[in-house]
């Protein structure tokens, strides 16, 4: 939406502005931009990560000249003639009183221990860029002051750190139409067979969507059923499939497997060399899109993996979760070395897997000395989540909570957090909430070059394309040498907006209320339609740690089926809300039809 | 924020004696000036985070400029709004470590 109002290449375009109100405008036409840089020399900065405050000289009380209060939580200083006021309304505002008393012009003015602007006229926060930009250039400096070894600073605006290189390349897989030309028409005549005559065999059965086909269990492997429905029906990678991108008939692994000479050069062992997942992944694809409808064996893909995986090769049970980086990892695999690419993961161009799976996470460790913050950037394939901590630990907390009245809507959101149902999003605000590393872990401080405690703080660059997350649902105590499920209930949305933890967002609050671009806004101005993702398939497990089973529930044309090994049924949603959740897989939304849409409108 | 521009006289320093601080008041000075109100705030901060306060006043904010509109809603209307339910809603737990700090910070100064 903000993109109508700004121009495309403005660092700004993902936000969005709040309107300007004429008294800062006013006064930055008066004064020009210079009119904040006096206020600049009284910006400080409190070391560890603090934040900024306005005092003239660093030990300054502030206290309002009309009531000579210092308690008050909201001290205004004009930024015309410094008159610090208090702002209490509904009782007084002093701070309103001295803009009106003083000609114009002393309208704005600046919160003393927030480093905010505020409007005493229109009684409301105002922003500016250059003044926020000020405020985080102070406090970037404060936490690496006097540092030399500036090598991987968290957020330096005016010399940002250089970001990963694929940022820079496109994050969505785009639409791209394509009609088939005369030779192609011929070519595809030709050489295929039209489905359709399968399909009208199905009778009562050709109401369910195409490609729902149930998978038989083959011994202890509805892990693997459960996974390869969420994969069969992950939008982009079934697109890739259908639309011929892997060949298994035309794969170079299997060319080269077939070559003994090959192999002996590859020094991999002729078994090893000729499994290429991918293939068997097309297979399966269109045998599941055959349109016949009777459970499918995926045996041959089973044998495979088993090849792949050795370690993992029985009939026991194993973990979905386990299964499905494996697989990931088969397909990226098989592209690496034939492409002789180097392995990088979050460079989501390498390979399929990746390029639907992959993000970035940022995790920012910042010194809780000297407030030198140090981030590193790695790529993953799915984000993991601990469960919210249960009742015990915050049992006296909720006890507090309960005591509140209830009345009105807000506080029926209350009654419900009451209850402290775990949620999704509550796992995700835990992930990327800023964590105190205990005194057991400390962190080398590259400023102070000892070990310090420090602060730990995860959030997401890169969203991929299909983000799924996986809950860790089973515990492994060291010290009581044990294992066990939690079987607790968690809330998950069926509409997602992971807006709130990408890093521009935590930094953004991590710096207070600034109008600034901060890591990764100005790389994309799509951010925000492209943060909007979507339930499609939701694994899930009953049983327990060592015996149980995997059920997935799949959303095809915002209808849900459950698939039960062998069996497909219809379900209603309420089913798949009450679902114990395992694995979560979110698409971003809007993903191909903004290119086609885009497409109609030039 | 410099004398060049119209600064408003500085009390005369009969206006202070005038002035007695009150005995809260030189306690808030004490705390300011030792930066143990620094570290208060922090505490509390963090404290508000961990037991989900901050959380749930965000989304009493969020369901009161949804319902009012987004462009009809001040600062000055949501610290009014908020500011009592965000007071009653504090743990006691938080309370009763902070007055602790302040108590034993207190006994430690010597006021």
């Amino acid at each position: 939406m903000s993109s109508n109002f700004h121009h495309p290449n403005l660092p700004f375009t993902s936000q969005i502005f709040p309107p300007s109100c004429p008294h800062l405008a006013d006064f930055r036409s008066r004064n020009g931009s210079k009119s904040f840089r006096l206020l600049q020399d009284c910006l400080r900065v409190k070391p560890p990560g603090g934040r900024a405050a306005i005092r003239r000289d660093p030990n300054e009380v502030p206290r309002c000249s009309s009531c000579g209060d210092s308690a008050r939580p909201r001290l205004y200083a004009c930024v015309t003639c410094a008159a610090v006021s208090c702002h209490a309304p509904p009782s007084h505002s002093h701070a309103a009183a001295h803009a009106e008393s003083m000609p114009t012009g002393h309208e704005i003015a600046v919160d003393v221990d927030r480093a905010e602007l505020f409007c005493c006229a229109c009684r409301d926060q105002v922003y500016d860029r250059d003044f926020d930009a000020a405020v985080v250039l102070a406090q970037t400096t404060a936490s690496t002051l006097g540092g030399n070894a500036v090598s991987s600073s968290g957020v330096s605006p005016s010399q940002p750190s250089l970001p990963p290189e694929n940022l820079r390349k496109r994050r969505r897989v785009d639409y791209q139409p394509w009609m088939p030309d005369l030779r192609e028409r011929v070519l595809v005549g030709a050489n295929s067979s039209p489905l359709d005559c399968v399909n009208s065999n199905l009778g009562s059965e050709s109401e369910l969507p195409w490609g729902l086909r149930g998978l038989n269990n083959l011994g202890n492997t509805c892990f693997m059923n459960s996974v390869l429905q969420a994969l069969l029906h992950t939008p982009p990678l079934r697109n890739f499939f259908l639309s011929d991108r892997h060949n298994r008939y035309f794969c170079q692994r299997n060319v080269n497997g077939s070559n003994v000479s090959s192999n002996v050069n590859d020094g991999n062992g002729s078994k090893n060399s000729r499994i290429c997942l991918a293939c068997d992944l097309d297979a399966m694809f269109s045998a599941v899109f055959s349109g016949d409808r009777t459970p499918y064996s995926p045996a041959k893909f089973l044998f495979s993996w088993w090849q792949h995986a050795a370690n993992l090769a029985s009939y026991e049970q194993q973990d979905a979760h386990e299964f499905f980086i494996s697989i990931l990892e088969g397909i990226h695999e098989k592209v690496d070395k034939d492409r002789r690419k180097p392995y990088s993961q979050g460079n989501g161009d390498c390979c399929i897997a990746h390029r639907v799976f992959s993000g970035i996470l940022r995790s920012d460790v910042m010194c809780m000395a000297c407030g030198f913050t140090s981030t590193t950037y790695d790529p993953c394939v799915d984000i993991s989540l601990d469960l919210e901590p249960n009742l015990g630990g915050s049992a006296k907390m909720a006890a507090a909570r309960s005591n509140l009245p209830c009345n009105g809507e807000a506080d029926c959101m209350n009654s419900s957090q009451n209850q402290r149902l775990s949620s999704l999003v509550g796992c995700l605000d835990q992930f990327t909430r800023p964590e105190k590393l205990g005194s057991d872990q400390k962190f080398f401080c590259q400023q102070c070059q000892v070990r310090q405690e420090s602060l730990k703080q995860m959030s997401i660059r890169k969203l991929p394309l299909v983000s799924c997350f996986h809950i860790k649902r089973f515990e492994h105590s060291s010290v009581r040498k044990m294992s066990r499920k939690v079987d607790r209930y968690l809330q998950f949305p069926f509409s997602l907006d992971m807006a709130p933890y990408l890093s521009s967002s935590i930094l953004r609050s991590r710096f207070g209320n600034r109008i600034f671009p901060f890591d990764g806004d100005e790389l994309d101005g799509c951010n925000e339609m492209s943060s909007e993702f979507e339930l499609f398939a939701v694994i899930t497990h009953k049983g327990k740690l060592d015996a149980g089973h995997y059920v997935t529930y799949l959303r095809l044309s915002n209808q849900w089926y459950k698939c039960d090994d062998a069996w497909i049924t219809q379900v209603n949603e309420n089913i798949v809300r009450a679902a114990q959740g395992y694995m979560m897989f979110y698409v971003q939304k809007m993903l191909y039809y903004k290119a086609s849409e885009k497409q109609s409108a030039s | 924020m410099r004398a060049s521009i119209n600064r408003p006289p500085t009390p005369e320093p009969e206006d202070d004696r005038e002035h007695q601080p009150t005995f809260q008041e030189s306690i808030n000075i004490k705390l300011i000036e030792s930066g143990e109100k620094e570290r208060l705030k922090e505490l509390l901060r963090e404290r508000l985070i961990e037991c989900g306060w901050k959380d749930e006043m965000k989304a009493l904010c969020r369901a009161y400029v949804r319902k009012k509109g987004r462009n009809n809603v001040s600062v000055d209307d949501l610290v009014q709004v908020i500011t009592p339910k965000g007071r009653a809603s504090v743990p006691d737990s938080v309370k009763a470590e902070l007055l602790q700090r302040i108590r034993s910070f207190l006994g430690s100064t010597a006021i």
